[in-house]
């Protein structure tokens, strides 16, 4: 079994909240190395030759993220997203309230590796105990010196600011995320420009998932190559799977990307007893399910592109023969619908459409021309959105029509009906 | 409007603590809602134009950003804020079940306060504690693997006062919805009797009262539908077209 503990090591066996657990088992050296012996651009290289790459869905290299950077402006502000919110997606969550100093001592490492003096992390408005958690963990290590002014007797400043969203899953995109943070409507903007030359106040910004800035702590402590000599050609070392859905024991393991499909299923207990399995989808709402033929697969970013779904955000929802996917579809397009801005006409108004459509076969009074409809509808609606949440509508709902069309057929209604009342009886 | 001023004036350091951590002063803005809220148990009008004043805001633009975000309510809710996850995998595990017992048991809807103002019920989206299902929150707090049972226990003790989580502040009675628009009445297509389903590009009009597609109802009642409007009317309506003309 290849369940592997970088982050999640200790979390439940030892209270890593508490700031002298925590150091006692290395915290916060990585921060005090960094910023003793090591230069920003050192940090900067050795998360650049890990290749690590985002965590939070996109998938992007976080040291190329870092070096879009324009040189010569300043202040450049780092900005930590745990606005996790994407169905099936839990693993921020557990970061945030069993081991916030790691968190912090990530997000300290990445502002200093960007030489930037104020760091924001932008928490999820339902996160309270999250967000408690963290503003303590905060508060010990501001007392202790790790946050502030002049750093480990340098003349570094670094301050973190602690955001509380409100409720939008929108603000998980970056820009949507930088709106909300300056006091404005969760919506997202145009880009270019990238936030990494104009995002906070048009400053330049770098936003990173929880996981991302966490993981910079081991590869500092065990070297890049340690890092980068795990995982598969392009993605290299380890990632958190939160596994959920129809498996005996869901929860989060921590794995080597590339570890296969049916590995990660048996880490989760497997399927219940007497069910087999219907469908997977790998990598949170947005994505296209995957099914029994692919569970050889490994689970890393190109495999999953090449089968036409995609890791994201490493949320694993397994799906057994109980599952209704009509009802399963309607639910995550009503997820989508209902978190959509509204600024995009295809996505405020497909999404409902969808929605409702839907609803229809829910009710049993699906039309034949439906079926066709809600692929199109959704495919014509993806691509032309200022940001993804509208292209998220068409992987799920068109993978599940494609496989299970009778589930769909079965709700078309009353044809006897409308082809009565068309020859006008 | 007294009780306000009060309140105002014991935040006001708070808010001017919240406000300096940030470059810009309109970044304060959530977090100033959230304190209020935390008060008041909702965003009260005052508590909008108050932090409007303070980040040299328009009111409107204050009401624009509170409205975006579901968190954050324009009107009363209850004192228990009981918020069921809907999410894809709850919905795997039985969510559908664990909320048609709480609409059952507390005798109100998705987005509703019970009369008592003791109680507001929201379906929200995935909570992020999906290992869990099913899930919910109560004044944000998590409560994992729901059962029938543990909604009953739970119930009891908050109307009794003794639930290990605090009721919220309630300084005002709540109304039945804290929404203005609910999400429900979309989807059960509560709108005009022309339109009374989905409207779609090869169905327009969508299906009518009867659950006759539109298109099939025009073209086949060609009296009815066919034709200039005074013309139909004066076959359908004689007496309507009359009136019209003089």
């Amino acid at each position: 079994m290849p369940v592997t503990k970088v982050l999640t090591q200790g979390i439940g066996e030892a209270d890593l909240r508490d700031m002298k657990v925590y150091r006692k088992r290395g915290g916060y050296q990585q921060l005090e190395r960094a910023f003793k012996q090591m230069k920003p651009a050192d940090v900067q290289s050795a998360c650049e030759r890990s290749g690590l790459r985002g965590r939070g869905g996109a998938g992007f290299p976080t040291g190329k993220k870092w070096s879009f950077l324009p040189p010569e402006i300043r202040p450049r502000y780092l900005v930590c997203n745990c606005d996790e919110a994407e169905p099936g997606t839990f693993k921020d969550r557990m970061l945030l309230e069993e081991t916030p100093h790691l968190v912090l001592e990530g997000i300290l490492l990445g502002a200093y590796a960007i030489e930037s003096h104020h760091a924001f992390i932008y928490i999820r408005g339902e996160f309270k105990r999250g967000y408690e958690v963290f503003m303590e963990a905060l508060a010990q290590a501001r007392k202790a010196g790790f946050v502030g002014k002049g750093l480990f007797g340098t003349k570094y400043d670094l301050d973190v600011t602690v955001h509380r969203g409100a409720g939008a899953y929108i603000c998980g995109e970056e820009t949507a995320l930088l709106n909300s943070l300056e006091g404005k409507r969760g919506e997202p903007r145009l880009k270019p420009p990238f936030p990494a030359v104009q995002g906070l106040y048009s400053k330049p910004t770098v936003v990173n998932n929880v996981e991302t800035l966490a993981y910079l702590v081991p590869i500092l402590e065990h070297g890049p190559q340690w890092f980068a000599s795990v995982g598969t050609e392009r993605s290299k070392g380890y990632k958190v799977v939160s596994i959920s859905g129809h498996v005996k024991n869901p929860g989060n393991y921590e794995v080597p990307l590339g570890t296969p499909m049916r590995e990660l299923l048996e880490i989760a207990g497997g399927l219940r007893d007497g069910r087999t399995l219907r469908a997977i989808q790998p990598g949170g709402g947005s994505s296209a399910c995957i099914f029994e033929e692919h569970l050889d697969l490994p689970y890393d970013y190109e495999s999953l592109a090449k089968v036409g779904s995609m890791l994201g955000s490493g949320a694993v929802v397994v799906m057994d023969d109980t599952t209704d996917f009509v009802r399963a579809a309607f639910n995550l397009v009503r997820f989508f619908a209902h978190e959509s801005c509204g600024q995009c006409t295809p996505c405020r108004e497909g999404g409902h459409w969808l929605e409702r459509v839907l609803h229809r076969f829910l009710e049993n009074r699906g039309l034949r021309s439906d079926m066709e409809m809600l692929a199109r509808v959704s495919h014509e609606i993806t691509g032309i959105n200022l940001c993804p949440l509208g292209d998220s509508i068409e992987p799920f709902l068109a993978s599940v029509l494609k496989r299970f069309p009778e589930q769909f057929e079965s709700r078309i209604a009353r044809e006897t009906f409308h082809a009565a009342q068309r020859d006008g009886h | 409007m007294i009780a306000f001023d009060a309140l105002l004036k014991k935040l006001k350091p708070k808010c001017d603590e919240i406000i300096a951590q940030y470059e810009q002063p309109r970044s304060a803005l959530l977090p100033l809602v959230h304190l209020f809220q935390q008060h008041e148990g909702y965003a009260s009008s005052e508590a909008q134009h108050a932090i409007a004043e303070m980040l040299a805001l328009s009111p409107a633009v204050v009401e624009s950003t509170v409205s975006f975000y579901t968190l954050f309510y324009r009107r009363p809710i209850g004192k228990y804020m009981l918020q069921v996850c809907r999410g894809l995998a709850c919905t795997l595990n039985g969510a559908e079940d664990i909320m048609a017992y709480f609409r059952e048991q507390l005798g109100i809807g998705h987005l509703q306060t019970t009369p008592d103002g003791l109680f507001s019920y929201e379906e929200v989206e995935c909570l992020a504690a999906c290992d869990r299902a099913t899930c919910m929150q109560v004044n944000l707090n998590f409560v994992y693997d729901l059962t029938p049972q543990m909604i009953d226990d739970m119930l009891a003790a908050m109307r009794a006062g003794k639930y290990s989580v605090a009721p919220l502040a309630q300084t005002a009675t709540p109304p039945r919805t804290w929404m203005p628009v609910q999400d429900g009445e979309v989807a059960r297509g509560d709108k005009s009797d022309g339109a009374q389903d989905q409207p779609a590009p090869n169905n327009p009009g969508g299906l009518d009262r009867d659950g006759v597609i539109m298109l099939d109802r025009i073209i086949a009642d060609e009296a009815r539908f066919k034709g200039r409007t005074r013309e139909r009317l004066a076959n359908v309506e004689p007496a309507l077209a009359d009136a019209i003309e003089k």
